[in-house]
């Protein structure tokens, strides 16, 4: 039996160097069922080269990972994803000309066997992409349009349905809401409410920080490739997150009210 | 609406071409004709879907008419030296089918650009018909059970029609019905998703390249069954007519994507008006001038794949 209360991820002295750069320094961080874990920090902190590393992109050069207890190491993102982990990529990972269906469904098909060939079960990948869809509060009533003619917030929602399709328990977004407008925004951060209801846990990048504090539970700031901040969310205000992440330090009267 | 046109509208200008010869060329509508134009779309829309696949994963396949010359004089070769029919059609087809897994191979494990490796590929394979050859043609009297593939009926209908028919249908379904298929269309589609999404994206690739050849060496063997001869060069007319088919069927029914019914319909298309211009007495070299402007109108019409594959170099 897991302990509920036991960390579903845990990182201990994760390292990343890139030839003399280090990107990431000793880091240590625990991860809960539920959480939205927002990661800040300046431009170069190693926001991204930490989340690599959690994917499955890239491995660590040094410490450990635990995940539900178990020591773990990614091979690639899929590795992860079979694990449980599932990470967005901005525009990467979707196939732009097929569709919702197809891009839900890639690589993991639902089929029905005929003697040795897999043949597509498509009725049902298209109801249940749609079923995914609507558990994130989005409604498409077409699943067979293709992704290129979304706006940029179902895109998203498409990508996530696909980490739903996995089962992924932990869902990484890497600045999801950089490249969209203001009401996408907001679909976005809809989206990550759904995925909280849902049960899920995501951990976030952000440079916005009225984002981080709307949606986040807890966040991490980086400075130069050190964690130098890890803490519950509540009370802090978007001023706070910024002088934080400047200083490379919590601000000392809100250190003293936590 | 526009999505009609999209669709259909090419599909929709090569019907009104086929009915204008039907009305104004000569001996267009006859039904001798129309079936040699039939049977010529066979062999035409084969060599074609095999080029559509390796499309499909985004790979060129330059060398399907110089593989399927190369399979037609392996399979003659036998014919002449009397071995038994059957022998000889799996030599063509394992001509085509090697070929085209070396392309594969070539591309994934070497990671050269298919349009550098098939070039390659067709080079050698040109040179080796011409070597098996000594450059002359191999001509006989062929057994009726080898050339019967071709010019045989079973039911009343033509064979060749019914290869087609079967090669077309077998395209359609691995294609649309099988999660193979989805997986080559979603490789060649967007690779790098593909590739994040756990597909195993160089068997994809290996697998459209060797279908390719294979079409090739089906083509060949229907081909040399047809005429009772091979010769060391016998699908190269096919070659502009081939890629034709695939982009101009790429305009029709899924713009922009290979597809099946596109790539068969366009071939027919090629070759009435391939056949009409003939008969209307147009010179022989019309046809490449019309080969070429369609080849060129229809990627800057769609095709994004084709742009895609075409810039990897
Ligand atoms: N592949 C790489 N090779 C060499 N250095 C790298 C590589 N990737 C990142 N770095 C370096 O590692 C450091 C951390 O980079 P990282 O991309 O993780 O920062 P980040 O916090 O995501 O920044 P941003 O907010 O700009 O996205 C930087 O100094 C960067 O130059
Ligand atoms: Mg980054």
């Amino acid at each position: 039996m897991t302990d509920i209360a036991a960390p579903i991820l845990s990182l201990r002295g994760i390292s990343k160097s890139y030839g003399g750069v280090d990107a990431v320094c000793g880091i240590d961080l625990d991860l809960h069922r539920g959480d939205v874990l927002a990661i800040c920090g300046d431009n170069g902190a190693g926001k991204s080269s930490l989340i690599k590393i959690i994917s499955g992109a890239q491995p660590p050069t040094a410490g450990t990972m635990t995940l539900r207890g178990e020591p773990v190491r990614f091979r690639s993102p899929h590795d992860a994803l079979q694990k449980g982990v599932a990470t967005i990529y901005q525009d990467l990972a979707l196939a732009p000309r097929l569709s919702i269906a197809e891009n839900v469904f890639m690589g993991a098909e639902l089929t029905r066997r005929l003697g040795p060939i897999q043949l597509l079960d498509k009725a049902r990948m298209r109801a249940e992409a749609r079923r995914y869809l609507s558990r994130l509060s989005v409604d498409i009533p077409d699943t067979r349009r293709p992704v290129q003619r979304l706006s940029g917030g179902q895109r998203q929602a498409v990508a996530i349905s696909r980490a739903l399709r996995w089962d992924a328990e932990i869902i990484i977004m890497d600045e999801p809401t950089a490249a969209l407008g203001v009401r996408e925004t907001a679909q976005v951060l809809q989206l990550v409410r759904s995925l909280k209801a849902d049960g899920r846990t995501v951990i976030l990048i952000s440079h916005n920080m009225r984002d981080v504090v709307a949606l986040a539970s807890r966040v991490v700031v980086l400075s130069r490739g050190r964690k130098v901040v890890d803490r519950p969310i509540d009370g802090l205000e978007p001023d706070d997150l910024s002088h934080m992440i400047m200083n490379g330090a919590e601000r000392p009267a809100v250190a003293a009210a936590s | 609406m526009k999505p009609l046109i999209e669709r259909y509208g090419t599909a929709f200008a090569g019907m009104a071409m086929v009915l204008a010869f039907v009305v104004f060329a000569p001996n267009f509508a006859t039904a001798g004709n129309l079936l040699n134009v039939v049977k010529d779309t066979s062999f035409l829309a084969i060599l074609a879907l095999g080029f559509g696949l390796a499309l499909t994963i985004a790979e060129l396949d330059l060398s399907i008419a110089e593989v399927a010359s190369l399979s037609a004089v392996t399979a003659g070769a036998l014919i002449q030296g009397k071995y038994d029919p059957s022998l000889a059609v799996l030599a063509g087809l394992g001509v085509g089918l090697g070929l085209g897994l070396l392309n594969g191979l070539t591309v994934t494990a070497l990671r050269v650009p298919s349009l550098i490796a098939t070039l390659g590929t067709a080079a050698i394979a040109r040179g080796l018909a011409f070597m098996e050859t000594q450059g002359v043609a191999f001509v006989g009297r062929w057994p009726t059970s080898f050339t019967g593939l071709s010019r045989g009926t079973t039911l009343g209908v033509s064979n060749l029609v019914l290869w087609l028919v079967a090669a077309t249908a077998l395209t359609y379904g691995l294609i649309k019905w099988t999660r193979t298929g989805a997986r080559m269309v979603a490789t060649g589609e967007a690779e790098e998703a593909a590739r994040l999404s756990g597909i195993a994206t160089g068997r994809m690739k290996l697998l459209g390249l060797a279908l390719s050849g294979l079409f090739a060496g089906v083509t060949a063997v229907l081909l040399a069954a047809n005429v009772s001869s091979a010769a060391p060069n016998m699908a190269g007319d096919y070659f502009l007519y081939a890629i034709a088919a695939v982009l101009l069927g790429m305009t029709m029914f899924e713009p922009g994507h290979p597809n099946v019914p596109g790539t068969v319909f366009a071939a027919f298309v090629l070759k009435a008006l391939g056949n009409g211009l003939v008969l209307m007495g147009a010179a022989y070299y019309v046809q490449d001038i019309m080969l070429g402007v369609i080849i060129i109108g229809s990627v800057a019409f769609s095709a994004s794949v084709v742009k895609q594959a075409a810039f990897k170099v």
